[in-house]
């Protein structure tokens, strides 16, 4: 597996931990109440922020952890100490963004907007269809996490499948 | 009548007349990433003009003799 692939499968995990985190908070009994509707605002954009935390922080990590792995593979096949040039060079060579890498992202970006767009359809239809107006807000931001899930899976896919 | 193009590349050969040159070496020298490389020789991906003149140049040789075209016509290859 490729290494970008890698780093969406590190990217789609820390997306789907902060579902998992927002379902808990949501459904917890200290939740504010579904009128309030500028508390349940005020949550989601903390949310963001911390899920813009968590993307950079697994990021980071991910580097880390690659890093070390390449040093390790490549110790255990040829010898080579930790810090070595060889090492470096892969390192240097897998994070290299060519146009390849930009086609993929941008059309994997393309399946995380479908997403949104979707998530924004159901936003209006919860409020037509007569229910509380916070639910229209978990849509929105439920619909906007699964569409960077969306974006790595999509992401993974032409990486592996290869684009045209 | 619609004719299909093929665009095949020869850099797993090329590369082994370039004294066994590695994908790394060549990533390197092309300026591209070792996955490209990868998915370029598997036939996963074609490049574009600049990408393709890169690696023409990395070799040393004409952008012809990296790349050929076949055209595909019912089924056929020409």
């Amino acid at each position: 597996m490729s290494y970008i692939s890698k780093r969406n499968i590190a990217s789609m995990v820390a997306g789907i931990a902060l579902i998992v985190a927002y379902i808990i908070y949501a459904t917890d009994a200290n939740a504010p109440a579904a009128e309030n509707l500028r508390a349940w605002a005020a949550a989601i954009l903390v949310f963001i922020v911390i899920g813009i935390g968590i993307q950079i922080l697994v990021q980071i990590m991910f580097h880390i952890a690659l890093a070390i792995g390449i040093a390790v593979k490549k110790e255990l096949k040829e010898g080579c100490k930790q810090g070595d040039e060889s090492v470096e060079r892969i390192i240097k060579s897998e994070m290299v963004e060519d146009e390849r890498i930009k086609i993929i992202e941008l059309k994997a970006s393309r399946a995380g907007y479908w997403f949104m767009g979707l998530g924004v359809a159901a936003a209006f239809m919860v409020i037509a269809s007569g229910a509380e107006t916070v639910a229209a807000l978990h849509v929105l931001f439920g619909m906007s996490a699964l569409a960077s899930v969306a974006e790595g899976v999509a992401g993974i896919i032409y990486h592996e499948r290869g684009v045209k | 009548m619609t004719r299909k193009l093929i665009i095949k590349n020869n850099i797993r050969r090329l590369r082994f007349f370039a004294n066994e040159m590695t994908q790394l070496e060549l990533s390197e020298k092309a300026g591209i990433s070792r996955q490209t490389v990868v998915a370029l020789e598997a036939g996963k991906y074609t490049p574009s003009l600049e990408m393709a003149f890169r690696i023409a140049d990395a070799f040393g040789v004409s952008l012809e003799q990296v790349f050929e075209r076949v055209t595909e016509e019912n089924g056929s290859r020409q």
